[in-house]
C-alpha cells in the first residue's frame, strides 16, 4: 500500500513539474511574440499566467482572440517612419485610380526629383526618376509603355509591381500583389498595408532587386 | 461485453469532437496571427495536434524571424 501510496504521489508530483515547466516556457514564448508585435512582453507572459490561476483557459482565449485581431504597434511603424497615405485597398491590385497625397504643411518644400538605383539580374545599372510632378507612377517589370510607367527590367519584378506616389516633398510606395513582394528597409509591405510614406526608407527591394532612395 | 466497446467509442469521439472544436476556436485568432506574421495560415493547424501542437506553433512565431517584420527592439 506504501508503495503504491508513494507511486502516485510520484506521478503526480512528475506531472506537475511537467505543468509548470510546460506553463513556464509557453509564458516565455507569449511573451517573446507579444513583444514582436510593440506591444509590452509582460502582458503575453500574463496572460499564459492566468491559466493557472482559477479563472481557468477563459480569459487568456479571449485575450487571445483580442490580441490576433487588433491593431498592432508595429503595423503602425513598419517600414518606419513610413506611415499610412492613401485609403486601403480593399480589392484586386489594379494600377487604375492611385490615390493623392495631401501636400505637407511646409513653406518651402524640397522640389528636387527621387532617384531609386540599383542592380538589375545581369549586373546591369538602372537608375529611375520620380518626379512630384507626376502624382503616381507604376513599377513594372516590363517596357515603360507610358511616361508614367517605369521599367525595372529584372524577371523578379511583376508587371506591374507596385505604385510609386508622389506630393511635394514626400515619396509614397504601394505593393500591388505580386509574387516576389517589396520590402522597405527590410520590412515587408504588403497590398494591404495600402500606400505607405518612404521619404525616409533607404533601401526599397523590388521582388529580387535592391533599390537605394536618394534625391537626384 | 460489447456495450463497453461501444461506451469506449463513443466516449473517444465525444473527446475527439470535443479536442477538434477547442483547437478550432484556437486555429481561427492563431490563423490570423501567423498570416500577420507573414508566415502560411496553416502552421496554426498544428493546434490540431494533441498536447504539443500549440507548443509547436508558439515556438515557430516566438523564435524565428517573422517575414513581415518585427517591432523594432528597445521601443
Amino acid at each position: 500500500m506504501g508503495g503504491e501510496i508513494a507511486a502516485l504521489t510520484g506521478f503526480f508530483g512528475l506531472t506537475s513539474l511537467f505543468a509548470v515547466v510546460a506553463a513556464a516556457f509557453a509564458g516565455w514564448m507569449a511573451w517573446r511574440i507579444v513583444d514582436k508585435t510593440g506591444l509590452p512582453g509582460w502582458l503575453g507572459l500574463g496572460a499564459m499566467l492566468l491559466t493557472l490561476t482559477g479563472i481557468g483557459s477563459i480569459v487568456p482565449l479571449v485575450l487571445l482572440w483580442i490580441f490576433a485581431f487588433m491593431d498592432w504597434p508595429r503595423d503602425g511603424a513598419q517600414g518606419a517612419p513610413a506611415r499610412q497615405l492613401g485609403p486601403q485597398p480593399g480589392g484586386a491590385p489594379t494600377p487604375a485610380a492611385p490615390p493623392t497625397l495631401a501636400a505637407p504643411p511646409t513653406a518651402l518644400a524640397d522640389r528636387r526629383s527621387w532617384r531609386l538605383a540599383g542592380k538589375v539580374m545581369g549586373g546591369g545599372d538602372v537608375a529611375l526618376v520620380v518626379n512630384d510632378g507626376v502624382p503616381a507612377y507604376i513599377l513594372t517589370g516590363a517596357a515603360a509603355a507610358s511616361p508614367t510607367e517605369l521599367s525595372l527590367p529584372d524577371p523578379s519584378v511583376g508587371q506591374p509591381h507596385a505604385r510609386i506616389l508622389t506630393a511635394v516633398g514626400r515619396i509614397g510606395l504601394e505593393d500591388l500583389g505580386t509574387a516576389n513582394g517589396t520590402l522597405i528597409d527590410g520590412a515587408r509591405l504588403l497590398p494591404e498595408h495600402g500606400a505607405r510614406d518612404i521619404s525616409a526608407a533607404r533601401i526599397i527591394r523590388i521582388g529580387s532587386v535592391d533599390l537605394v532612395l536618394s534625391r537626384a | 461485453m460489447s456495450w463497453i466497446l461501444g461506451l469506449g467509442a463513443l466516449v473517444l469521439l465525444a473527446l475527439a469532437i470535443g479536442h477538434f472544436l477547442i483547437a478550432l476556436v484556437l486555429i481561427i485568432p492563431t490563423w490570423r496571427i501567423c498570416v500577420r506574421a507573414g508566415f502560411s495560415g496553416a502552421l496554426s493547424l498544428f493546434h490540431l495536434v494533441p498536447v504539443v501542437g500549440s507548443f509547436i506553433v508558439m515556438a515557430v512565431l516566438a523564435f524565428s524571424t517573422w517575414p513581415n517584420g518585427e517591432s523594432t527592439p528597445g521601443r
